[in-house]
């Protein structure tokens, strides 16, 4: 794909992450493939995504999803090979669905060949790859993620006798980023993907790159270096790539990630998530609005990357206890839906599998300020299957049919690399595309029109935002501005009908133009506009002089 | 529900900006900017320690506050609009103010209060008096807790009092309730309370309001009201009560206000008084209500004259309302020096029960009756005082025990007169 059409794109991009594992099995082992990830782009054309985020494909021992790659260099036999991926590329490109694949920098497997030379002794020219220390006592301030499994970020090596320093799980050491050589090779490994064309990175655990004594490890100045280096080479060799930064922090902290536009393209906006799924429990949008408030202003040229669930638990690492209390409490009374600091469930579940309410959580998504990100299979509402260990249960396969492995293996059940989601609410049978395709008000089918109301306007991706301060607290309205263009967002966070008095005095004499029916509503007049909105009810209005 | 149109649109419209509510603090305010900032920084920090995830406001009905007491209240809710880095709350804390009247008058203003729960549904309210100095975020969930999470309707407050201090209640209301109501309700004319959505709702409903009753006290109606209806009762202890600085001439009104409304809920109330015998405690929360000893000066030579004076010079007035016995004791009394006075408790009792009967009978204007008892109770309040100055905590209980008693034991007296005019 022609990288310089418009370097800008991921601003208006709407992005499928999707792993290749879960999608669809073309060979029938029982495993997705990149062959039969080529076989569904039509199905994602259709849907209207512009952009495919693909988790790790690269060899790896999948004792963490694949997050822990053995090769950077190649793709994991299980999925195909270096070519079934190019197709995959070549085939989105020519639909014009852009392709960002992910990328490990902080650490590698254990099972790594660079980290198995590191071990092998302390003279190893690859020794220095790794932060090795003789003692587990360095940089205690530290703190360890994976609460629920690790009691150390140090993990003794018997090997070499002494022992590394990892981050995440004790079989994924981190890389040595104080190491020229690491960072010389790392850039290699991109420059080998982005060669063959891929479109942009997810950079996974970006703030961990570098450790310094007397600090917690994160978002340290030396990390920012490392990324304007790796920025700086991809604007000279690859203009119109892009850098999504994976980076779990609160807003003033995500700031320096952005530099002057000198670093990632685009962050995740991890705070504001939690907040959205709390501002609808409470029916409030106090909890939206103030970490909005308080998210500091980007580059022109920089965009915060929006999701309501992934891969990963629903993060609770970004509020207060008070707020995880509550969240875990209304979202995950049942304690094995709880990993780490979060919460293990797809939205459908996480939402009661409320129709309204996920319609209104994702008319938020594609509404705010920021590129939207669709977690696979959200589109069609699946469940999730939290009796599966880890975050699996949010990794089940893509549920095609009502049919055999409900259409994603020919294989034996007992062959899947995980089984199939088949209770009676979230099961194939009842949630699968193809039913939803047939079904006129499907989930799927108001998923392509919210998508494509979404793409009519570039207001939503490169728009500005004002909030509307409604007395009513139920109310999350906001103006979205480009240009000459004014887009009025009005959502409902209330399971009740609501009124609510909007002040547009600014926008006297406009007509209101409802944008998913284009139907006229009245004209702005001295009076506060009043609206009334159904339970979980958004409204998008175009505002245009007549 | 009680029609709700005496509700300004203005209040309505804010009423809709708030919604549905789990709790609901009313404040009555008139002039109350100097003390009011403090209070309802209390209820908040209440309202967030202890129900942070409750949708809870605070309206305020104002009768013609003149010093901005309205506009301290509005700015000190908790929403987006008004971002504050001192304050961490899940969700938005309306406080809200109407005025309904330009002078201030305690009944219509928890008439707004319990018209604002019913339309907001509100499961648990509570009243917050705007002379609350000892206010504690205590306070809040001592009141809501019961109502909120045990099933009570209506939650009484109990308070460390000083000896002398809220002697009305001790010497009049609380005995005669619990006598005649059979509910031993320690703060009947309550200043600060909680109460359900559903008595709310009720109360409001059933209340007469347009009788002109509306102006007094509606509190202690509320009581009777949640006793009579058999709504499940308790009481919580809040601890100290500051005594309210009160002048001789505010006594009249505040027994047309208490004792008034108690005579006239008599007749209401008859066929559920008049066959309730004996009383039974109400489940108390927190410490039982206690005493503080510390000495007070209080001018007992005054009360006594005042005693003296008004049974000579109400003597006519007496005679209308009070049997011959009683009229000649009391004169008796009268006229015993200082050393010797004292109007004893059976005597106390007996006027007392003449006096509501007499106002049943409506002998002479209502209000003239209300304002005769005044010299009396100056009388019997000298004899409290002169009785438990040097006692025990306990033996003050003990003596407001043994009065209790004396109105339970003296129940019959007041039937009957209540009878023989039937």
């Amino acid at each position: 794909m022609n990288s310089n059409q418009d370097a800008l794109w991921y601003k208006d991009a709407i992005i499928y992450q999707v792993h290749v594992r879960t999608f669809h099995d073309s060979n029938g082992d029982g495993i997705g493939d990149f062959p039969g990830l080529e076989q569904k782009l039509d199905y994602l054309q259709e849907l209207g995504v512009s952009a495919i985020w693909l988790m790790p494909f690269f060899p790896s021992p999948l004792r963490d999803d694949g997050y822990d790659i053995s090769d950077y260099d190649t793709v994991h036999p299980s999925y195909g090979t270096l070519e079934d991926f190019r197709k995959v590329l070549d085939s989105a490109h020519q639909r014009g669905i852009r392709v960002i694949i992910e990328m490990v920098l902080n650490h590698t497997s254990d099972q790594h060949l660079w980290f198995q030379e590191s071990r092998s002794s302390q003279s190893n020219p690859r020794r220095d790859w790794y932060v090795w220390s003789d003692t587990d006592i360095r940089y205690k301030d530290a703190r360890i993620i994976f609460i629920d499994t690790e009691t150390s970020n140090w993990a003794w090596d018997p090997t070499s006798k002494s022992f590394y320093w990892h981050r995440f799980f004790s079989h994924q050491p981190d890389l040595n980023y104080d190491n020229p050589a690491v960072r010389e090779h790392m850039w290699d490994v991109m420059r080998f993907w982005l060669e063959m064309g891929v479109d942009g990175f997810r950079l996974d655990a970006i703030p961990y790159l570098v450790e310094r004594e007397a600090t917690n490890c994160e978002n340290l100045p030396e990390t920012h270096i490392i990324i304007k280096d790796l920025r700086r080479r991809l604007d000279q060799h690859f203009p119109g790539r892009m850098l999504l930064a994976e980076a779990n922090q609160w807003p003033a902290d995500l700031r320096p990630y952005f530099g002057d536009a000198d670093e990632f393209h685009m962050a995740f906006h991890f705070p504001l998530m939690p907040r959205m799924f709390m501002g609808l429990k409470l029916e409030d949008r106090k909890p939206i609005t103030e970490i909005l408030q308080q998210t500091p202003e980007i580059p022109p040229s920089c965009q915060w990357s929006l999701f309501l669930r992934n891969h990963d638990e629903l993060t609770l690492e970004m509020v207060t206890d008070m707020e995880r209390d509550y969240m875990y409490d209304m979202y995950a009374q049942n304690k094995t839906m709880r990993l780490n600091l979060g919460i293990r469930r797809r939205l459908a579940p996480l939402l009661n599998n409320d129709r309204r309410r996920i319609e209104l959580m994702n008319a938020m998504l594609m509404s705010l300020p920021g590129t939207p990100i669709i977690y696979y299979g959200d589109e069609i509402g699946m469940g999730d299957n939290i009796s599966l260990g880890d975050r699996n249960g949010v990794r089940t396969p893509m549920q095609w049919t009502g049919g055999w492995n409900a259409g994603f293996s020919t294989a034996e059940p007992e062959r899947l690399y995980a089984p199939i989601i088949h209770d009676p609410v979230y099961g194939y049978p009842a949630v699968n595309v193809v039913s939803q395709r047939e079904s006129e008000h499907s989930l799927f089918h108001w998923m392509r029109r919210l998508i494509a109301v979404r793409k009519s306007s570039a207001v939503f991706g490169r728009g500005s935002m004002e909030f509307l301060y409604p007395a009513n607290h139920r109310i999350l309205a906001y103006l979205r501005r480009l240009g000459s263009e004014t887009i009025l967002i009005v959502n409902n966070l209330s399971s009740a009908a609501q009124a609510v008095e909007l002040d547009l005095e600014r926008y006297k004499g406009n007509v209101l133009i409802e944008m998913f029916g284009n139907n006229l509503f009245p004209r702005v007049r001295d009076l506060p506009y009043l609206l009334t909105l159904g339970p979980y009810q958004a409204y998008w209005f175009r505002l245009r002089r007549v | 529900m009680e029609d709700g149109n005496f509700l300004t649109d203005d209040f309505l419209r804010q009423l809709i900006d708030v919604g549905e509510a789990d709790i609901l603090v009313g404040l009555p305010t008139h002039n109350n900017a100097e003390s009011i900032g403090p209070i309802v920084r209390t209820i908040r920090d209440g309202i967030l320690r202890s129900f942070p995830r409750e949708r809870a406001v605070i309206i305020n009905a104002d009768g013609g506050s003149r010093d901005g007491t309205r506009e301290l209240i509005t700015g000190l809710s908790i929403s987006d609009m008004h971002p504050s880095s001192s304050v961490h709350a899940l969700r938005t804390l309306h406080a809200i103010s109407t005025k309904y009247a330009n002078t201030p008058q305690s009944g219509i203003a928890l008439r707004t209060i319990l018209a604002a729960a019913d339309l907001l549904r509100a499961k648990a309210c509570i009243v917050i008096s705007p002379e609350s100095g000892n206010i504690s975020p205590d306070w809040i969930s001592s009141l809501i807790r019961p109502i909120y999470f045990e099933g009570f309707d209506l939650v009484s407050p109990t308070y460390r009092r000083h000896k002398f201090d809220g002697l009305l209640a001790t010497n009049l209301l609380y005995p005669m309730v619990r006598a005649l109501y059979g509910a031993r309700i320690r703060e009947a004319y309550m200043s600060e309370f909680g109460f359900s959505g559903r008595l709310g709702s009720q109360f409001l409903g059933q209340n007469q309001w347009n009788d002109g009753s509306v102006e007094n006290g509606t509190e202690l109606r509320m009581t009777l009201a949640a006793v009579t209806g058999k709504y499940r009762i308790c009481q919580t202890f809040l601890g100290n009560k500051d005594p309210v600085e009160r002048r001789a001439a505010n006594l009249v009104p505040a027994l047309r206000q208490s004792v008034g409304v108690l005579f006239s809920a008599l007749e209401t109330d008859y066929d559920k008084w008049s066959t309730i015998s004996g009383s039974a405690d109400v489940p108390t929360n927190g410490n039982a209500p206690d005493l503080l000893l510390d000495p007070l000066r209080v001018n007992r030579k005054r009360l006594r004259e005042m005693f003296v004076s008004g049974v000579s010079q109400l003597e006519s007035v007496f005679q209308a309302i009070l049997s011959p016995s009683t009229l000649a004791e009391l004169k008796g009394i009268a006229s015993l020096g200082e050393e010797r006075f004292r109007y004893p408790a059976e005597l106390w009792v007996r006027t007392v029960y003449e006096f509501a009967a007499a106002y049943r009978k409506s002998v002479i204007n209502r209000d003239h009756i209300i304002q005769a008892l005044a010299p009396l109770f100056r009388g019997r309040v000298y004899t409290f005082i002169v009785e438990n100055r040097s006692g025990s905590a306990n033996d003050i209980a003990n003596n407001i025990e043994g009065l209790c008693l004396e109105f339970e034991r003296l129940k019959p007296y007041l039937v009957e007169m209540w009878k023989s005019k039937e």
